[in-house]
Parts: C-alpha cells; sequence; structure tokens
C-alpha cells in the first residue's frame, strides 16, 4: 500500500506540488516570522556585543539598556579606572526614547559619547563622521534611506534640534535604532552634565570577567556590575519576553494552516480514491494498512513542504533585505528543529480526516460498474 | 477407515466452497428485503459454476458473501474447510487475500500502477511477498499475452488487456477459487469469448474453483453447473423462460429474460450482450436499427 500511495502522489505530479507549495507556504510564514524576531533580538543587543567590554558598570538595580534608565555619577568611572585589572574604561550616557527623522518617529538607543571615550561610537560608518560635537548626531543609514534625509538635514530630539552629521551601519532595528550625540547635548536634556548611564571596563589580559566585576561591585558604591555575557543574556531575554508571545502565535496559527492544508489535501486524495481503496479491501488489504498508505501520504505532502520552505526560505530571506533593508533577518539551524520535529505530529493529525474515511469504505463498492 | 468414510473425506476434501441456509436481507421492518433467501450449495474445485438469474435476483450479493465481503444475516459458509460466518473483518481479509482471486466487471486495476505493478498488488499481502511472486508473475504476463504490455498503465490498455490484466492478478497468490461478477460486461463478444477461455483453462488446468455471475448465454456451453437464482432462492430454470433477441450492435443472440444491459429507443426495448455494444449503440441508434432491417430482411 505504501508503494500505491506514493506512485499515486506522483501520478499527479501537478497537484502533488500545489498541495506541497501550499503547505510550505504556511511554514514559510512561521520560518519568517522566526527570522524577523531572531534577527531583530540580535540587532537589539548588536550595540552591546559590539562595544566588545567584559565587564558593564550601571546603576544599583539595573540590568537591562533595552527598556531601562540608569544613572551613575561620572566620578565612579574614574574610581572603576584605577581599579586593579582595569586596562579601559568608556562611559556613555544613554536615553531610550522616540527620535524625530524625516517626519516619522523612530524608537530609537540615543547614545551620548565624549571624545575622551570614543570607543563607545559607531562601529561601522557609512558616510561622514563618527563623533557627534554638540549640536550634531550620527543616525543609521537605513533610516536615511527609508525617509529620504542625509548629511546636513536636520532631526529632532524631544525639544532640539540636532544636524546629521554622519551614517552608520548595521545600527538599525525595527524596534529600535542606535542614534549617537553628544554627551554634552544628552547631559543637557537629561540634567546630567555629570553622569553617565553605563560603563564599559575592559579587562587586563588574564584577568577574569567575572571576578572583575565581583571587585568592582565591592570597591565603588551603589553600582550593578554585569559580565558583558550576562548583561548581553539579560537584554536578549527581555526581547525574546517581548516577542515570544507574538512568535509562539504566529507559529500556531503558520502550523495550524499547513496541518489544514495537509488534512485537505489527504482526505481529497483519499476521498477521490475511494474506489481503489474499496479495490484494495477487497483484494485483502486491512483498514490499518490503508490507513497507513493515508498517513504516508501526508507525512509525503508534510515533508515535501517543509523542504520546499526551506529552500524558498533561504532563497527569498537573503535575497529580501537587499530591497527592504529595514528587515533584519536571521537564518539559524535551531529555528528548523521546531518545524522538523512538529512535521511527523502534524501529518498524523492530518491524516485523521482520511482515517475517518478509510474506515467507511465499502469493499462492496468494487461491484458498481 | 471404512471405504463410506474415505470416500466421505475425499469430498469434503474436493468442496471448496459450502454454503448452507445462506441469507442476507437489507433494511428492516416493512423495508426489509430479502436478497438471497436460504441458500445452500457446494462448489468443489476444478469446478466452473454459473450463477445466472434476472437482474436483481440477488447474484451480486451472494457472489459478495461467498467471496466473504459481505456477511449473511444467517447461514453458515465454509471456505476450504475455514468456517467464515463467525470471522472478525481482518481474519475476512486475510483469507481473502489467501483465498480468494476476484475479476471484476469494470476491471477495477489501480490507476497510478503499470500492469505488471497491478498484478504484484496482492502478492504483498501473500507470504512470499513480491520477490517470491515475480516468477508468477512472469508465467501470468506469458499466459495471457501481456509481455508486451508489463510496463503499461491501464489507461493505455484497451478493455480486454484491463480484464486480462484483472485475472492475472486474480490468480497471482495462486488461490483456489475465484470469483467473477460480469466480467464479460464491458467487452465486446470476441473479447468476451476469449476471457471466457482463459477463465475456463483457468477452472481445468489450476484446479481452480471458478464461481461466475453472468447474463452471457455463450458461457453456458463451457460451465459445468449452472445455478439460477431468481427472487434471492435458487430454482431450477425453465426452458421457457429464455426469450432470446439478438443484439443490435453485434448481432449475438442474447437472452432478453437475463440480459442486465438494456435500454429503450423510439419506445422500444433492445437488449445488449455487454456495456460497449450498447455504448456503441447510443452513440448512433440509427445505424444499428437499419442495420438489425437489413439483417432480418437477409
Amino acid at each position: 500500500m505504501l508503494y500505491w500511495s506514493l506512485k499515486t502522489l506522483l501520478s499527479e505530479p501537478m497537484r502533488l506540488i500545489v498541495s506541497a507549495l501550499a503547505v510550505a507556504v504556511s511554514f514559510i510564514l512561521v520560518i519568517f516570522f522566526s527570522a524577523v524576531f531572531e534577527g531583530e533580538s540580535e540587532q537589539m543587543v548588536a550595540y552591546l556585543e559590539e562595544m566588545e567590554a567584559d565587564v558593564w558598570v550601571m546603576q544599583k538595580g539595573v540590568s537591562n539598556m533595552h527598556m531601562s534608565s540608569s544613572m551613575v555619577w561620572d566620578w565612579k568611572a574614574d574610581k572603576v579606572a584605577e581599579l586593579p585589572g582595569v586596562r579601559e574604561v568608556a562611559a556613555l550616557l544613554y536615553f531610550n526614547g522616540p527620535v524625530k527623522i524625516g517626519g516619522r518617529d523612530w524608537f530609537s538607543y540615543v547614545i551620548g559619547i565624549s571624545p575622551e571615550y570614543s570607543r563607545a561610537g559607531p562601529w561601522a560608518l557609512a558616510r561622514g563622521k563618527s563623533m557627534p560635537d554638540p549640536g550634531e548626531v550620527v543616525i543609521a543609514e537605513v533610516i536615511a534611506k527609508l525617509t529620504g534625509v542625509g548629511i546636513g538635514d536636520e532631526i529632532t530630539l524631544v525639544d532640539r534640534r540636532l544636524k546629521i552629521v554622519g551614517l552608520s551601519k548595521e545600527t538599525f532595528s525595527m524596534s529600535s535604532a542606535v542614534v549617537f550625540v553628544s554627551r554634552e547635548d544628552l547631559g543637557d536634556l537629561l540634567e546630567g552634565r555629570d553622569q553617565y548611564s553605563y560603563i564599559m571596563v575592559y579587562a587586563e589580559p588574564g584577568v577574569e570577567a567575572r571576578a572583575l566585576a565581583e571587585r568592582i561591585e565591592q570597591e565603588v558604591d551603589k553600582v550593578n556590575a554585569l559580565t558583558s555575557d550576562a548583561f548581553i543574556h539579560s537584554d536578549r531575554q527581555l526581547a525574546v519576553q517581548m516577542g515570544a508571545e507574538i512568535i509562539r502565535m504566529m507559529t500556531i496559527i503558520g502550523t495550524l494552516l499547513a496541518t489544514l492544508i495537509v488534512a485537505f489535501t489527504a482526505y481529497s486524495l483519499i476521498a477521490r480514491k475511494q474506489r481503489e481503496l474499496a479495490i484494495a479491501r477487497a483484494l485483502g488489504f486491512g483498514s490499518g494498512q490503508i490507513y497507513l498508505a493515508a498517513l504516508y501520504q501526508s507525512v509525503m505532502i508534510t515533508l515535501l513542504g517543509l523542504l520546499l520552505a526551506l529552500l524558498i526560505s533561504f532563497t527569498l530571506l537573503s535575497w529580501l533585505p537587499t530591497i527592504a533593508p529595514q528587515l533584519n533577518l536571521a537564518i539559524r539551524l535551531h529555528q528548523f528543529v521546531p518545524l522538523a520535529l512538529l512535521a511527523l505530529p502534524l501529518a498524523i493529525l492530518a491524516s485523521l480526516g482520511a482515517a475517518r474515511t478509510v474506515a467507511r469504505v465499502d469493499p462492496m463498492a468494487v461491484f458498481h460498474s | 477407515m471404512t471405504t463410506k468414510t474415505i470416500a466421505q473425506a475425499t469430498t469434503i476434501q474436493e468442496m471448496i466452497i459450502q454454503a448452507d441456509h445462506l441469507t442476507r436481507c437489507f433494511g428492516r421492518g416493512d423495508a426489509e428485503v430479502r436478497a438471497v433467501d436460504d441458500v445452500s450449495l457446494t462448489i468443489k474445485r476444478g469446478e466452473m459454476v454459473l450463477i445466472m438469474g434476472p437482474s436483481g435476483s440477488g447474484k451480486t450479493t451472494l457472489l459478495s458473501m461467498l467471496g466473504a465481503l459481505l456477511s449473511p444475516t444467517s447461514g453458515e459458509i465454509v471456505i476450504d474447510g475455514t468456517n467464515i460466518s463467525t470471522m472478525k473483518e481482518a481474519a475476512l481479509a486475510a483469507l481473502r487475500a489467501q483465498k480468494i482471486g476476484f475479476v471484476f466487471q469494470s476491471f477495477n486495476l489501480l490507476e497510478a500502477l503499470s500492469v505488471e505493478e497491478n498484478i504484484l498488488f496482492p502478492a504483498r499481502l501473500s507470504a512470499a511477498g513480491v520477490p517470491g511472486a515475480r516468477g508468477r508473475l512472469d508465467e501470468l504476463l506469458e499466459k495471457l499475452g501481456l509481455i508486451a504490455r508489463r510496463k503499461a498503465l491501464p489507461s493505455t490498455l484497451s478493455g480486454g488487456e484491463k480484464q486480462r490484466v484483472a485475472i492475472a492478478r486474480a490468480l497471482i497468490n495462486q488461490p483456489p477459487i475465484i470469483l467473477a461478477d460480469e466480467p464479460t460486461g464491458n467487452l465486446d463478444s470476441h473479447k468476451g469469448q476469449e476471457v471466457m477461455m482463459i477463465l475456463h483453462d483457468i477452472a481445468r488446468d489450476d484446479d481452480c474453483a471458478v464461481l461466475m455471475v453472468t447474463h452471457d448465454p455463450r458461457v453456458e456451453e463451457i460451465a459445468d453447473r449452472v445455478l439460477w437464482l431468481e427472487d434471492g432462492a435458487l430454482r431450477d430454470r425453465k426452458s421457457e423462460q429464455h426469450s432470446w433477441v439478438i443484439d443490435p450492435v453485434c448481432g449475438m443472440r442474447v437472452d432478453e429474460w437475463t440480459a442486465s444491459v438494456m435500454t429503450e429507443y423510439n419506445d422500444k426495448k433492445f437488449s445488449f450482450c455487454s456495456g460497449r455494444c450498447l455504448n456503441r449503440f447510443e452513440a448512433q441508434p440509427e445505424r444499428y436499427l437499419d442495420e438489425t432491417k437489413h439483417r432480418v430482411q437477409d
């Protein structure tokens, strides 16, 4: 019966391809949302990763950058710098909020940087200069492309107009872009000219980051010191918590859609082949064997759909950002694991409708001409 | 063991199908119909037996019960020494696979499978499986003249070829019983004759019991026995119940009393030897009516 089900599927290649494509579309939907989520999550911690600090120091009680605010006195940066095991520090002022660019509000990480801590600035520049002076700003190149603004144009940060002097790369995500201003401007805005938000600490060679973080917390009052790994993990977790529900919902919808398509295809195939199933039953095949044939067809359609989804996803998702630069898409192998694991139960579930039909197959139908 | 006991044992061994007081009812209460009513029969190995009778007399219902496809309302069926009346569906399916080969009027081939795949299809249920049936496949392809068509799909075959494939499929597991339901019904007279002779040879050469439901009076000449079924019961057939008419397409003699392929045209009833002749008639009725007139004048 398995051979028959394979041959029956292959005898109608167009129907098979259309069914598999329909399944693939629903899988692609799941993969696409997962890729967007993964890309956005990665982009949200891109700044933290690119800074390559060993330890991040922040206000006591704070453990994130995303959706957080932190204030530490500027002298604490000097104090941290003097601790044994510290090779270098870089401090930044930070504000999390909307920036009006090209007539539209962009939710942004606004980083206030000063020349003495220039490594807190943009790590990849497309055009212009990387260190903004007072009254200047460096924005993400993608925003400039999307809004049509460029170097020399102005943006609005809360109540002040800033002139674009640089365009940075790899600093855009749909949920938050990174905008660089002078520490002076941001300090005025936040009324924190003598404060920083985060202090990045670079350890001497051979100094372990965790031990250094503990030492900083012991030596400097009212600060929280996290290793870079812990800080990035904490921010990533926050992003996952925020997006996980949506992604889970989309995965459920996509999977349900795929199940319905496979079920409909398997059912219609079985319904159209009722007579052949009656022949098989008359010749001595049992209901179990016939059901297995239906299940096999469901599995084939599902796996073919999954394969097509993977091929199309890899092709489409690697090409999509070239026409839609605002999309941060990340395709990782682990994203396909849930789909691959879902495929078999999905096929079994989808074949249940066909099983009902199989159980009703009347072998006496072979006598009808 | 006495001589009488040995004779009885031999007779029982020869019996491949034994039906006792077989009854099958459909519906309930006032709507109940007795499709088969208290039928008892025995069929031996190597015997070719016809079940004939008017349309709606219960022939196919009887064949279905003897083929373990339909359970009787009452009565017992013994196939090759096994009482199947109380068997579960799974056991009946296994019995069909091993003991019974089916040949149907509408061929019932699997469209996606080639000729040899169709023939080998039931072999998957045999103990030897498909590899063990390869030799038998070649033998049957040779015997039924299908060698050149072994890779062809059913859609490319003629009616006669399709029925020969169906016969080969019925024989692949070497069952002791072949049940055929109107095997010539969709074939023209020449192809029908060919199929009948194949079934006759199977009974004679392979020691198979061939039980055939048919309206084709030509088969009577080669059958060992004819069972006449009327209103669900076996009866003696009276000779006056023959009403011979001419098939207007092929000119063959057809018993109007038993013919199942009939149509009405210009308020006149016409009987045909097969569905194929009926189709031809329906395509160009005037042509065949003219030919019938000429035939009568001649």
